[in-house]
């Protein structure tokens, strides 16, 4: 049955290469931590896109009861946190995956950097891991602000001041992140909607570039 | 059946263990989490004063509003939210008295008493012409489907209390 | 089909109706065959690998998750002075680096713009900087110095902001209490507190006496049982060591309903 609606859409479509260059390309031994342990550093950026998918997934279902307005902001993440079952679990793993993703993304930036990874030719495929990064720090930074606490609001605040230090085009950044002259309700929707739009469809484009350049390219050679 | 096709199988059987492995561990809590509303039970509705002296009600449906406080997940209106009940004698009542939603079965629109001259005695939805006997019951060959909802009644110092829906 | 005025009978040939040549030379990933070794499938044979990795960090991360709560503190408050804001935990280094002097006031230009903008070009050029053909660590020892050196002083510059945020965290003064009301006086965790050595420092109504009050003790922040706890287990200030002489789960009790002193 399957097999037949696969073979259906295959005659039209021709899919079967597509998965078959994924699926069927050889990964060298270096790379494979059966053979070696300590090709393990090799798993990172893996590791890396998997947090990434654990950041989208409860993102979206902590979307099912968030809402980004001063008023409500606070009330709802608690409400999602301590009134329904797992809300605890699924927050903590959005905050929590935050900063693993972090740390991963750091030690698949030093892999690639240690091992001289970034070398001809695959040079274009670092300036967009470099770019990644900056994507990905930018929606910690945003989300950060979302759950509305003391916390948040003041980290935000010196974020903001930070980027208004900027000579002659501060205050223009500032202005915009704020959306007004205060951190206030303007900013908190502002930040939602580069948190879970803007920043997001940036990252799968950088994120779909990146893995194709690696299929185009392959993985470097052993040192 | 050669050696390499069942080792092939058995990774393939293998991989699909561990997907579901990741799958699972990483999609119940949140599956459980987004469906959660529907396992809770609704929260518990108060009996409300509706500030009407059971001797006042007539034969005749007589709307009534009052006020109920509920909460909406993390939101509490602090003026609640109005209710209108149809309430009047009807002696096969437990109470003697009946009070009717004025949602109307078919699409939820608000029913009427006697809005439509032409229709002497019935509640009447304005949306799509249905009808209700002055029992509740809806006129056969109109769009509603079921009886209009009961609330649960009760009498107290000679005042009535309106509390939830009555489940049939 | 290409118009050949010199009468060449070479035919070009090109994809589709594109002008894609069809005798494009192709690029192909290496096939590893030049590295000894042995290579093997991505699917099913490496992809099962590197599942069983994410197997294994998976239960690590779900772990932490169960184990640690994600913090909510309370409600946002412009209002509220007291409050010491720190950035998140990968911001640290940027935040300590512009409260020095060379880098901040008349220099901010050097905190905001130069570090970090020679920091960030680097890194985005790091290709064409470091263009030589070796990969080897030990052979680039330029470019991997230069490396280690920044990652060094990124630890140093968090761990040291860090450090500042915690000494900040304990001395910052304690404020003036709104209320002089105790929440939940008729707790058995009063009476504990009445009848241990606390009330002669911190006084009988929590209004303090040589020791700072502890009205409202519940809302300071980075304050929670655990840190309760540790303060009347270990000191803190010119408050000695083991100051609670009751059991472990007094001690517990007492440290709940301070931690209920809550005020805005």
């Amino acid at each position: 049955m399957l097999r037949a609606i696969y073979d259906w859409v295959d005659e039209r479509l021709d899919i079967t290469p597509i998965w078959r260059d994924v699926a069927d390309h050889e990964v060298p031994e270096h790379v494979n931590p059966a053979h070696h342990f300590s090709a393990f550093i090799y798993c990172f950026g893996g590791l890396t896109f998997f947090v990434v998918v654990i950041q989208i997934l409860s993102g979206m279902f902590l979307a099912l009861y968030y809402v980004p307005d001063i008023v409500n902001a606070h009330a709802s993440v608690n409400y999602l946190q301590n009134e329904l079952a797992m809300g605890a679990i699924v927050r903590g793993m959005h905050h929590w995956g935050a900063s693993v993703a972090i740390v991963m993304l750091f030690l698949h930036t030093l892999r690639v950097f240690f091992t001289g990874s970034y070398k001809h030719p695959r040079e274009f495929n670092w300036v967009i891991g470099i770019l990644i990064f900056a994507v990905m720090v930018g929606l910690g930074f945003t989300g950060y602000l979302l759950p509305w606490d003391n916390k948040a609001y003041f980290a935000t605040k010196v974020g903001v001041e930070i980027a208004a230090a900027v000579p002659w085009i501060g205050p223009y950044i500032a202005a915009f992140l704020q959306g007004g002259d205060i951190v206030g309700a303007v900013t908190l929707e502002r930040f939602f909607a580069l948190h879970v739009f803007f920043l997001p469809a940036l990252l799968f484009i950088l994120l779909a570039v990146h893995f194709i350049l690696i299929r185009r390219q392959g993985i470097s050679g052993p040192l | 059946m050669s050696k390499k096709v069942s080792r092939r199988k058995f990774l393939t059987y293998m991989l699909g263990g561990t997907a579901g492995f990741l799958g699972a561990g990483l999609l119940f809590p949140m599956v459980r989490f987004a469906v959660d509303p529907v396992l809770k039970k609704g929260g518990k509705v108060e009996f409300v004063d509706v500030n009407l002296p059971v001797s006042e009600i007539t034969e005749t449906p007589r709307a009534v509003e009052f006020k109920i406080f509920r909460k909406d997940g993390w939101y509490q209106s602090e003026d609640g939210e109005t209710m209108t009940a149809w309430v009047m004698k009807d002696p096969r009542q437990e109470l003697g008295i009946v009070a009717f939603s004025p949602i109307c079965k078919h699409l939820g629109c608000t029913v009427d008493w006697e809005s439509n001259p032409q229709f002497k005695n019935e509640f009447f939805c304005p949306c799509h012409f249905g009808r209700y006997t002055k029992d509740g019951i809806n006129v056969p060959g109109t769009p509603p489907t079921a009886p209009l909802d009961k609330y649960e009644l009760q009498v107290k110092d000679g005042r009535l209390l309106i509390g939830p829906i009555a489940q049939a | 089909m290409a118009h050949n005025p010199e009468g060449n009978q070479k035919q070009v040939h090109y994809v589709g109706d594109s002008r894609v040549r069809a005798d494009r030379p192709k690029r192909y990933a290496p096939d590893y065959s030049e590295f000894p070794g042995k290579t093997e499938a991505f699917i099913p044979d490496f992809l099962l690998k590197e599942w069983m990795v994410a197997v294994v960090f998976l239960v690590g991360f779900m772990t932490l998750v169960f184990s640690e709560m994600p913090p909510l503190g309370e409600k946002a408050d412009p209002t509220n002075t007291s409050f010491l804001p720190v950035p998140d935990w990968y911001f640290l280094f940027v935040y300590q680096l512009l409260k020095y002097k060379w880098a901040s006031g008349p220099y901010v230009l050097i905190g905001i713009v130069v570090l970090p903008g020679i920091a960030a070009a680097a890194l985005l050029l790091a290709p064409w900087l470091d263009s030589g053909k070796e990969r080897r660590p030990h052979k680039r020892p330029a470019t991997i110095g230069i490396m280690l050196t920044t990652l060094v002083m990124i630890v140093a510059l968090t761990w040291q902001a860090e450090a500042e945020h915690q000494e900040q965290l304990i001395s910052s003064p304690v404020r003036k209490p709104k209320s002089t009301e105790i929440v939940d006086p008729n707790s058995k965790a009063y009476q504990l507190y009445k009848e241990s050595a606390c009330i002669k420092c911190h006084g009988e109504k929590l209004e303090g006496l040589n020791g700072p009050h502890l009205l409202g003790i519940g809302t300071k922040q980075g304050m929670s049982k655990e840190e309760m706890i540790r303060i009347m287990d270990e000191g803190r200030g010119a408050m000695p060591a083991g100051m609670f002489q009751g059991s472990d789960a007094d001690k517990e009790l007492l440290a709940e309903w301070l931690m209920k002193q809550k005020q805005k």
